[in-house]
């Protein structure tokens, strides 16, 4: 993909030069920053995360198995243990509590990589090592006809440098 | 300008709101963070040599095992009445150490105690390293070791199944939980800092070996957004596991009839057992790894003075459930549970109980002293009487009961021999050595989370400070943004 990179040493700068970009009708832009900031969060407006769909289903299978799993042993092997129903639940809630928090967990993790599209092979175009050291990045997704005024716009705003990926 | 005609509300610019209330004024921006951090990696002639110590202990558990295998479990003083001992006190012992981590890393973050922010990454560490030891016992307690997977309920041509009833089946599911929920928290909390460290690192192999382990992570705004979210959701189940967990190993005693076990009390009184010891351990590493990695502007010495105060509120909930006890026996009427406390005072146990006393409940008194919280000998040395406290503590509730129960056949003693002492320093040998491993391999600190600590750099600031310089403050700002 054609684009414009551009790194920036001030947090300030970065989340105005986004927010000029959006009123430029820039659409397709990243940001890359050594920390999360609720600024650039703001400024990006993206939509909130859905993690935590995984983790309720996760969370949901996880309760259901972990109950399951002893329901269905006890009916296998009926013996009365003190005096109690075949199938207690009171002691499998450990049983249930402790798998909906493992594949709960797990979901989560798993939901984690996959809305991240991680573990990533290659890096993508337009990544610095700077980004995870000090400085913020700003990726923003341009042709070559709007590329020039992408980049206008963030030397404006005090870009450390700025270049043109492909 | 435009950047600058438009500033940001102030309660923009502050720092994030996971690490609020903490300060680390020693240190000035972000590349300092990594520059710091990553120094802690290079190997030195003392860090080979505790290696060396601890997988020599290592080496000294194992070739033991070797012999108890081979010789049987009665090589290690076991004789009835008393069929637990060292191995399952052992067990909870470390079990309780991996509680203190969970507790600083997923706890203190939902309750957004600034001061965990240094001191995590080391605990959380520990934590794995502590159950992967504790989870070691119930395997080396057993006569027939290699039949140990049979606790886990799975599909076998035998027709056969654990009893889902039974506590010991609750741990299995209690401690695996724990273990991957733990190990995976840390894991995830460690992918930012792997991509710094894979971004400076110059030697191509290691570079090659972050790259994997970062998953290629690259700080993007969409990575972020969703690491955020899974972390808080992390930390949302690890918390009620941490209380869980130890619940459950309480439960293998509570569940019985034996006098001394037989208690309500139990799961709470080893939940703040468990959490006192761990902070114990937490004090006995990070003390000594802030002074020789020189990290004292990270670890300051009020974020030791924080933890001091959880380490003093959980000695008073151990030591009111000890005195609990104590009148639960004496109102509950019940002869064995007042003699089998009686015994444990004043009779064969005496010196135990006196230890555990002592180390838990009367020293961790002093840090109601704010000199003392801050003395960071004094905090050490409270570390190490806490740990062995907590090792007798666990030692009381074991070997007494089994004892001295109902009748008086069932009176007995016990006496640890050289199996048990070689298997537990081998426990502290395997502990240490992955310890060691991890605080050369990995950063020892947050550097993501400490980056959230620091004002980030501002253009604001940058061009007032120009005009403070120049004597231009009030006048408008030149086309440049003053920058250059």
């Amino acid at each position: 993909m054609q684009g414009v990179i551009a790194a920036f040493a001030e947090l300030d700068s970065t989340v105005h030069a986004i927010e000029d970009l959006r009123k430029q009708n820039f659409r397709d832009i990243s940001v890359f920053s050594p920390v999360p900031r609720h600024e650039l969060e703001e400024a990006i407006a993206a939509p909130e995360s859905k993690v935590r769909r995984f983790t309720l289903i996760g969370g949901l299978l996880g309760l259901t198995f972990g109950y399951w799993i002893p329901i269905w042993i006890s009916d296998y092997w009926p013996l009365v243990v003190g005096g109690k129903a075949v199938a207690s639940w009171i002691p499998y809630t450990i049983i249930g509590f402790e798998l909906m928090v493992l594949i709960g967990s797990l979901s989560t993790v798993f939901g984690m990589f996959a809305l991240s599209r991680i573990p990533r092979l290659t890096m993508t175009v337009g990544y610095d090592p700077r980004f995870s050291h000090g400085d913020f990045g700003v990726w923003v997704a341009a042709g070559p006809d709007r590329a020039p005024e992408a980049s206008e716009l963030l030397r404006r705003h005090g870009a450390l440098e700025v270049r043109n990926e492909r | 300008m435009a950047t600058m005609a438009k500033p940001r509300p102030e309660h923009l610019i502050g720092s994030n709101i996971a690490t609020a209330g903490n300060r680390l004024p020693g240190i000035k921006d972000y590349e300092q963070v990594d520059r710091d951090i990553i120094a802690t990696l290079q190997p030195t002639l003392g860090w080979f040599a505790m290696l060396g110590v601890a997988i020599l202990c290592l080496l000294i558990g194992a070739s033991t095992w070797v012999y108890q295998i081979y010789e049987g479990l009665g090589s290690a003083g076991y004789q009835p009445p008393v069929m637990w001992g060292v191995y399952i006190v052992t067990f909870v012992f470390w079990v309780g150490i991996g509680h203190a981590g969970t507790l600083i890393s997923a706890i203190l973050y939902l309750f957004r105690a600034g001061f965990r922010t240094t001191i995590y990454r080391a605990s959380e560490a520990m934590t794995v390293f502590a159950v992967m030891t504790a989870g070691l016992f119930p395997i080396l307690h057993l006569g027939r070791p290699w039949k140990f997977f049979w606790l886990i309920p799975y599909p076998n041509w035998r027709l056969i199944w654990p009893n889902p009833k039974s506590p010991l089946v609750w741990d299995v599911f209690a401690i695996l939980t724990y273990l991957t929920v733990s190990a995976t928290f840390f894991w995830i909390g460690l992918i930012p800092d792997l991509a710094v460290l894979r971004d400076q690192e110059k030697n191509a192999t290691r570079k090659r070996i972050f790259a994997v382990l970062s998953l290629g992570w690259r700080n993007s705004d969409n990575e972020w957004r969703h690491f955020t979210r899974a972390y808080l959701f992390l930390a949302a189940f690890a918390t009620p596991l941490v209380l869980s967990v130890h619940s459950v190993v309480s439960f293998d005693f509570a569940m019985s009839l034996v006098p001394g076990w037989h208690a309500t009390i139990f799961p709470p009184y080893f939940v703040a057992g468990a959490i006192f010891s761990g902070i114990g351990m937490v004090f006995t590493i990070i003390i000594p790894l802030r002074k020789f990695f020189k990290l004292e502007h990270y670890v300051t010495i009020n974020d030791l003075d924080a933890a001091a105060k959880l380490c003093l509120f959980t000695s008073c909930v151990v030591g009111l459930a000890y005195l609990t006890e104590f009148q639960v026996a004496w109102m509950s009427g019940n002869k064995m549970e007042q003699e089998y406390f009686w015994n444990r005072v004043f009779g064969q146990w005496t010196w135990a109980a006196w230890i555990m006393l002592i180390c838990n409940m009367v020293l961790p008194l002093s840090l109601f002293s704010q000199k003392l919280r801050r003395n960071t000998k004094w905090l050490f040395m409270l570390s190490i009487f806490i740990n062995i406290g907590m090792w007798f503590e666990r030692f009381v509730i074991v070997i007494p009961s089994l004892s001295h129960e109902f009748e008086p056949w069932q009176w007995g003693g016990y006496h640890p021999t050289w199996v048990d002492y070689n298997i537990l320093l081998g426990s502290f040998g395997w502990f240490f050595m992955w310890f060691l491993l991890f605080i050369r391999q990995m950063p020892v600190m947050a550097i993501s989370e400490i980056k959230e600590i620091l004002p980030p750099k501002m253009r604001r600031a940058h061009v007032e400070a120009h005009h403070a310089a120049h004597g231009t403050l009030g006048h408008p700002l030149p086309a440049d943004g003053g920058t250059h």
